[in-house]
């Protein structure tokens, strides 16, 4: 194999990594709200700012992505306790004001971070490079942790949904949402809670990202294009369709930026138009 | 007996002092309005595409300026880098951003709702991230400079500014009248059937995509046919046309005005275009006022103005509104 196909790999799958923590916010809450909190791409863009503010101040990696996605969570906290649930039972609404929050927050995270494109700073600890054993190739170790991260963000969300009575009680709203609200469960506290998790995962995945691409004007609605993709192609409300779909996302985009960067975004139209005529309602969604 | 025919023509009334009102603004204002008025008028087919597509298929579309956008750079294209002669850039370019349309019609008209707006968004990022990036045909970020608007009877649209708002005025007047006669006909009947009950109409023997889908068609055509004034008048595209901002500036536009109505639609851009040009001399943050806007809107009036106008103003405007057939309908 040629180094740049593998290194197309290898990119893509760090990238499908990222793009899962993203989706899989967004995925939940929508299938519990029916709402797509387009503010999810900002979300992304300013967790990463803050990240590098606070790298900045405390020099410590770890800090920086937990205040990334913590100041995050805050603000989804907020969005949904004072503004989206002024328009609850109305999903188109409720939409337009996430769209609308993410306008604001995007000229905000303009005045307060300037124009320039950034990026984080990689950790000293991983610096350098290493050389993968069995291909005998160089790459560089920040990624290869980025990589492990996300799988390892992927393992936690995974036992959080699975195991945790939290988690378990998120699956049965997806599943079936009246059931949940009529066994007593506070469903207002359900939706607000999901909601800053998804903030969370968006923000943390913020700092993630912004250490291994650009964090810049526009990089926003990259991110939640992309990650739209994802859950176009996977299928609204299922975690195994988003996996699937942040793959197939991920390795096309990368492979996309190697060999025809003039359509790498473009090509995206591929895997959506396929799935969308053969399965309109994603890879692994339910029948709506 | 006279007051009775008055009443019966009162449409056709309205028409005219519409028509007496836009006719004459050369005439009355200054040139700065005149722009501004140009300005309005392509932008206002770009919302009424999207008024239409909201009013009478009940979705909110969020690539409008797409269509608003390729047909404005095939035009740009085939002029500066072909010089194809006057009437064939504007066909050919109407022409392929239908041909689109048709292409991308056949994806969206399968989802509804919120799905719409979800895919509508990612097809019109990808249509920016193709603007933006397929760097040798469109330049890229710099967008396509140089493209004059034509010259007509002898008159060139690219000096005479009065020439031009008038050129347009006809296409604009023949867009909104399309868009009108759309919805008075069968087809328009047809659809508001299908907003109401998609099932009852496909119960009974309605073709149902069929129709979604024409509609989709119809309004990306008002959308080209903006489009390629837009680039006659500002004599360059870039990026920025197909952009997110533009199409939630649209459809801010669309609510603002109201979104059921045509005469909505162009109510809003005119508003958002002022204020684009105030804001413009005093800050730089004209995107997170516009958000800001877009918030108070959506959560304070979303039937936009002439909504509440319909909602509050009753004892005030409404016998009058009522009077000219604007009413509830």
């Amino acid at each position: 194999m040629s180094l740049i196909l593998l290194m197309s790999i290898l990119n893509g799958l760090t990238l499908a990594a990222l793009l899962f923590i993203t989706a899989s916010g967004l995925t939940l809450s929508f299938s519990l709200m029916r709402v797509v909190n387009l503010t999810h791409g900002a979300f992304y863009l300013a967790g990463g700012f803050v990240g590098l503010s606070v790298l900045k101040a405390t020099e410590s990696w770890i800090i920086a992505g937990l205040a990334g996605g913590l100041c995050m969570a805050a603000l989804a906290l907020f969005e949904e306790r004072f503004l989206l649930r002024w328009a609850r039972g109305n999903d188109l609404i409720e939409t337009l004001v996430s769209l609308s929050i993410a306008i604001i927050i995007g000229d905000l995270i303009l005045v307060i971070w300037g124009g320039y494109p950034k990026t984080i700073a990689i950790p000293q600890a991983l610096g350098g490079a290493i050389k993968i054993p069995i291909i005998n190739l160089p790459y560089p170790l920040y990624r290869i942790f980025m990589l492990g991260l996300a799988i390892v963000i992927i393992g936690g969300l995974w036992l959080f949904l699975k195991k945790t009575n939290f988690g378990i009680t998120i699956r049965a709203g997806v599943d079936n949402f009246q059931m949940v609200s009529a066994l007593g469960i506070n469903v207002r506290r359900l939706f607000t809670s999901v909601f800053g998790l998804s903030g969370f995962l968006a923000g943390m995945a913020g700092v993630i990202g912004g250490t291994f691409m650009m964090l810049g004007i526009g990089e926003d609605w990259r991110i939640l294009t992309l990650t739209l993709i994802v859950i176009i192609v996977g299928g609204m409300g299922s975690l195994g369709g988003t996996i699937v779909g942040a793959l197939i996302t991920g390795l096309i985009y990368s492979f996309a930026t190697a060999f025809i960067p003039e359509f790498s975004l473009f090509v995206l139209f591929l895997p959506v138009a396929i799935i969308l005529s053969i399965r309109p309602q994603g890879l692994f969604g339910k029948e709506v | 007996m006279i007051k009775e025919r008055f009443f019966l023509y009162r449409k056709t009334f309205l028409a005219l002092i519409v028509a007496g009102i836009f006719i004459s603004i050369p005439w009355v204002t200054s040139d700065f309005f005149v722009l501004m008025a140009i300005r309005v008028m392509y932008f206002g087919m770009l919302t009424m595409s999207l008024t239409f597509l909201a009013g009478e298929l009940g979705v909110v579309s969020l690539m409008q300026a797409s269509f608003f956008g390729i047909a404005g750079y095939f035009v740009a294209i085939l002029q500066t880098r072909y010089g194809l002669p006057f009437p064939f850039p504007p066909l050919v370019g109407i022409a392929v951003s239908l041909i689109i349309a048709g292409l991308l019609g056949m994806l969206v008209i399968r989802v509804r709702g919120i799905y719409f707006l979800m895919l509508t968004l990612v097809l019109g990022q990808l249509v920016w991230a193709l603007a933006s990036q397929w760097s040798s045909v469109t330049e890229g970020d710099t967008g396509i400079m140089n493209v004059y608007a034509p010259v007509l009877f002898g008159i060139s649209m690219e000096k005479s500014k009065t020439a031009f708002y008038y050129f347009q005025l006809f296409f604009f007047a023949g867009a909104t009248w399309f868009l009108i006669a759309l919805r008075r006909s069968p087809f328009g009947l047809m659809l508001r059937g299908i907003r109401e009950s998609e099932s009852r109409m496909r119960m009974l023997g309605y073709p149902v995509s069929l129709l979604r889908y024409a509609a989709f068609v119809f309004a990306a055509l008002v959308a080209a046919i903006g489009g390629v004034f837009f680039v006659y008048f500002m004599g360059l595209i870039n990026p920025s046309s197909v952009s997110l901002a533009t199409n939630v500036e649209t459809l801010l536009a669309a609510i603002l005005g109201g979104i059921n109505t045509l005469a909505g639609a162009v109510l809003g851009t005119g508003i958002l275009k002022t204020l684009d040009v105030v804001l413009s001399g005093i800050t730089k943050r004209y995107l997170l006022f516009m958000g800001i806007m877009f918030l108070f809107v959506i959560l304070f009036a979303p039937k936009g103005i002439i909504g509440t106008v319909r909602n509050y103003g009753r004892s005030f405007l409404s016998p009058l509104m009522r009077w000219f057939g604007l009413g509830e309908d």
